[in-house]
């Protein structure tokens, strides 16, 4: 579905990536993880097209879309969320989400400022497809004319999702989605990718600190470490791997430390 | 060949008065993060303050009769029987006005370094961590506050004021042209560019200038560094003001006193964004560069370009290099 | 009075014209906008439709600063734009049909705004503000061109044509008015419409996060050109209705002052909303009077050539600025939507 074959990317002296290649299997649910600043984040901006990479491909559906725009990369159906809540904050929850559904919709300016016709039929449309796929999936019922910069951090993040998956996606890629959230919160967020998953057949790509959930829900992890890629597989082998080890607690711990350590 | 020498000469003369004026805004931004749209005001009531100093004060029934005319024994020997226009006269005479022109320059420092802490107090100040937008807005509201206040306050017009030094035509040769320009416009380049260079000096190596550096370089640590960030704040205002006071003495002396002052110190706005909103020395090239410019234009293309000419290179520069020529950018985290 | 109103389905409420304060309450504006010549005085339909004009200018302005989040102290060039191309047209066909020069008019003033929007693919905020204040610099500077003298009259200005439709020329001023009014109601629904779709959400979410509304597939570089376009266009148009309306027009009636002016209005009466423009633009132009109105109380005479008045009002829109800016940076909106909060929970709270 989507693959990156050998990307670095570079700011001034800082390898941000190096040499990093994976694919993402159709259907099923990446995980890329490593410590601070080991290039997480810079992976997704490659591939949603904020930086270009001054080396390796990004493929999507067997297309290159290295030298991409970030909006064409939209329209083709890679929608994310960001590490930092990168909601609208003038507008409310549902504002925010039908924003979602800009690339599938078609009012132009001349329709949009007449609005009786096409225009108000195609908001209809758009608003019965998110309150039924977006909002009562996400439960965000009792918030929709909410604005959103009154919300509490988790629904916050909850309406991002949402606001992605009004693109109705082919690939999603989350930014530590549950970053800062308690056990319960982080429970339902992954209940929620997993529904996208099993609902839509979304292709996910995962940045994640929390180590269980990374474990429970993924299908293949990739971890960094200063922009390398250490490790690629199952979520048992990534967790047996000794270069994974060691890059997460240090060279010292690697003999005692066990597969079953997560750090929080 | 000489004539181009001649224009480039002049060039240089109004790009440093113009890096002058740049300074004020540059300052400020430093410190506070907010481009002052007023500058250009704050300029013009310096020039109004130099007015009323060193002309309408001076000439006051109250005021001894040396400080309108200072007129010694030995001044009255040295100018002797020079000849009009000649070097001799124009010291003289520079020299009998030296009173009224220094009164003038301490009365203009001195009320606007008041008037802009009163600017900085009741309108920075309480839209401090606003927008920048509401920044830019309400400096773009002083210009009109400023201007009508100037407007009900001296309804003087082209009036003149003391130049700041002795004026005369020197003429010279340079790679064998003969070149001509006044003395008085040398004296303004030298205090517009010791003035600059003093600054830069201070910032670098005092410790209020490491303070504004240090706000510069990030509001909130500077602040928990224990620098006095509002105190900060004030320091850059003065000096734009002070700075400015001299440039508008400067501008009143060479294009007499009128409203067009402020115009035309909105105008060196562009100049600042094409060196560089933060850093010095790209301003004092974007300056040079404008003067240079201008002065060109004026030969080839008449007077009406010229002073078109800042907004068009600001457009030109933005376009290829959207943060001007030596100014940082700001990158935004994703 | 308890305005609660709830709805059974989605596209209801998706309207905007819900519930039946608002509805009426543009029904009563309109009836007002209709009737208000038939009893006002020749000086207050002067004040009227300029006001008119204004209000569209302003809206256009919005589109720009309040809902793009661009910021533009330029645009009295587009009105200039626009305003010139109509003197220009009528110097060349005298009998072009005035809705045909409105709309020429308005094209030629969005050309100018996608020009002269350019650097905004680059550059935000204060850098944007100094380049469209270079280019309102600039696009007078060409308008008092000699070359252009024939169409333009240079420096000098140039005496306007009077609308003719269909052989009656509007010349009285309630003539002018009707014209004016329908232009302005039509163009403020148009762009009230533009924001409750796809369209206006996506220049309001460049606004609120520019990256953000570029990873949903909106391309920035597109839109914000379309947005210095429509607004550019917006104040074309006002401009053309500027010639129509004054007898004569000088390139320095659209400088920095105006366009200072036109950003004056909308943050007075509140960006990013519909009727900021109109509420902004109508406190705004009524200073001056309600100052003359004082002037002529403290004088007791007549106080228009007082040389302190328009010192004063300089003053006063200065401090109006700063004023808004930092007491009610939402502007006379939100006053206004206080006002009905309170008066829908009225009697039963505060
Ligand atoms: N725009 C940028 N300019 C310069 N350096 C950058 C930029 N973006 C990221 N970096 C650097 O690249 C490296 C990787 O950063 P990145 O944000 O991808 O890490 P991350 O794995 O997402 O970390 P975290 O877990 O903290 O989110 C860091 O050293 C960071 O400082
Ligand atoms: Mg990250």
């Amino acid at each position: 579905m989507l693959s990156v074959t050998q990307a670095s990317l570079a700011f001034g002296g800082i390898k941000a990536l190096d040499d990093v290649s994976f694919t993402a299997a159709s259907g099923e649910i990446t995980a890329i993880i490593g410590p601070n600043g080991a290039g997480k984040t810079s992976l997704f901006n490659i591939i949603s097209g904020f930086y270009k990479p001054q080396q390796g491909r990004i493929l999507f559906d067997e297309q290159d879309i290295t030298h991409l725009r970030a909006d064409k990369r939209a329209e083709l159906g890679i929608a994310r969320t960001f590490q930092n809540i990168a909601l609208f904050r003038g507008m409310s929850v549902l504002e925010n989400i039908k924003l979602g559904g800009h690339t599938r919709l078609s009012t132009g300016f001349w329709s949009a400022g007449f609005f009786y016709g096409e225009a108000r039929r195609e908001e209809a449309r758009l608003r019965a497809e998110i309150e039924r796929d977006v909002i009562d999936f996400l439960e965000l019922d009792h918030i929709r004319k909410a604005p959103v910069a009154a919300l509490p951090y988790g629904l916050q993040k909850r309406v991002e999702l949402g606001r992605a998956l009004a693109m109705q996606p082919k690939v999603l890629l989350l930014d530590e989605p549950v970053a800062g959230m308690n056990r319960e919160e982080t429970e339902d967020m992954a209940r929620f990718i997993l529904d996208i998953q099993a609902r839509w057949g979304t292709t996910i790509l995962l940045v994640e600190h929390d180590m269980g959930m990374v474990m429970d829900i993924s299908n293949q992890v990739v971890v960094l470490n200063f922009g390398r890629q250490i490790a690629l597989g199952t979520p048992d082998q990534v967790q047996a791997n000794p270069a994974v080890i060691e890059a997460y607690l240090g060279t010292s711990a690697t003999t005692e430390a066990t597969a079953t350590e997560e750090p929080a | 060949m000489g004539q181009f020498i001649q224009y480039m000469i002049n060039g240089v003369i109004s790009g440093s008065v113009l890096a002058l004026i740049a300074l004020g805004i540059v300052a400020v931004f430093k410190a506070t993060k907010v481009v002052n749209f007023a500058h250009g005001h704050l300029i013009l009531f310096g020039a109004y303050f130099y007015f009323t100093f060193s002309v309408v004060l001076s000439e006051a029934a109250f005021m001894p009769d040396w400080i309108r005319s200072w007129d010694p024994a030995w001044l009255q020997a040295y100018a002797g029987d020079a000849a009009m226009f000649s070097p001799k006269a124009a010291i003289a005479s520079w020299v009998s006005d030296l009173p009224r022109i220094l009164l003038g320059l301490i009365g203009a420092l001195a009320a606007n370094a008041v008037l802009a802490l009163i600017i900085e107090r009741l309108v920075m100040r309480p839209l401090l961590g606003q927008s920048a937008f509401a920044m830019i807005l309400s400096t773009v509201g002083l210009i009109w506050v400023l201007e009508g206040s100037a407007g009900l306050i001296w309804t003087a017009e082209a009036e003149q004021v003391p130049a700041l030094g002795p004026n005369f035509p020197i003429r010279f040769e340079l790679f064998d042209q003969n070149l001509f320009l006044f003395s008085g416009s040398l004296v303004n380049l030298v205090v517009a560019l010791l003035l600059f260079a003093s600054l830069m000096l201070v910032l670098r190596y005092t410790r209020s200038g490491v303070a504004i550096r240090a706000t510069a370089e990030d509001q909130s640590t500077a602040y928990a560094m224990g620098i006095n960030v509002p105190r900060v704040f004030s320091t850059a205002w003065l000096v734009a003001s002070t700075t400015g006071a001299v440039a508008g003495a400067i501008l009143a002396s060479r294009n007499g006193l009128s409203p067009a002052i402020g115009l035309f110190g909105l105008s060196v706005l562009a100049v600042v964004l094409m060196g560089g909103l933060d850093s010095f020395a790209g301003v004092l090239i974007a300056s040079m560069l404008v003067g240079i410019l201008s002065s060109m234009a004026q030969w080839k293309l008449g007077g009406g370009v010229a002073e078109i000419v800042p907004y068009v290179a600001v457009l030109v520069v933005i376009l290829i290099r959207p943060h001007g020529f030596m100014g940082q950018e700001e990158i935004e985290r994703i | 009075m308890i305005t609660g109103h709830f709805k059974t389905d989605y596209s209801a409420d998706e309207g905007i014209w819900s519930n039946w304060p608002k509805r009426w309450g543009l029904v009563a504006a309109l009836i007002g906008l209709a009737i208000f010549p038939f009893m006002a005085s020749n000086y207050a339909l002067l004040l009227a439709g300029q006001i008119g004009i204004f209000i569209v200018a302003v809206t256009g302005l919005n589109v720009l600063i309040g809902y793009t989040g661009l910021m533009s102290l330029g645009h009295g060039a587009f009105f200039a734009v626009g305003a010139y191309t109509t003197v220009a047209i009528h110097h060349e066909w005298p009998l072009t049909f005035p809705l045909i020069t409105l709309v020429i008019s308005t094209v030629v003033a969005a050309a100018f705004g996608v020009l002269f929007g350019l650097p905004s693919l680059r550059v935000k905020g204060l850098y944007l503000a100094v380049a469209t204040l270079s280019a309102n610099f600039i696009i007078l500077f060409l308008i008092e061109q000699d070359w252009l003298a024939e169409w333009t009259g240079g420096v000098r200005g140039t005496e306007t044509p009077n609308a003719v439709f269909f052989g009656i020329e509007l010349v009285s001023q309630q003539a002018k008015y009707f014209f004016i009014m329908p232009v302005m109601v039509l163009m403020l629904l148009f762009a009230q419409n533009l924001f409750r779709t796809r369209f206006g959400r996506a220049l309001i979410a460049i606004r609120d996060k520019d990256y953000s509304a570029e990873i949903l597939g909106i391309a920035l570089f597109s839109y914000k050109l379309k947005s210095f376009a429509i607004s550019a266009a917006y104040c074309g148009a006002a401009g053309s209705l500027w010639a129509y309306f004054f007898p004569a027009i000088l390139p320095e009636d659209f400088g920095l002052n105006m366009s200072i002016t036109l950003v004056v209005c909308l943050v007075a009466g509140g960006m990013g909303r519909t009727l900021g423009p109109i509420f902004g633009t109508i406190l705004i132009l009524l200073v001056p009077e309600m100052l003359k109105v004082v002037a002529a109380a403290i004088t007791g005479g007549d106080a228009t050539s007082q040389t302190w008045v328009s010192p004063t009002r300089d003053i006063l829109f200065g401090l109006m600025i700063i004023g808004f800016l930092i007491f009610e940076p939402m502007g006379l909106v939100n006053i206004w939507d206080r006002f009905w909060r309170f008066m829908s929970r009225w009697p039963f709270a505060k």
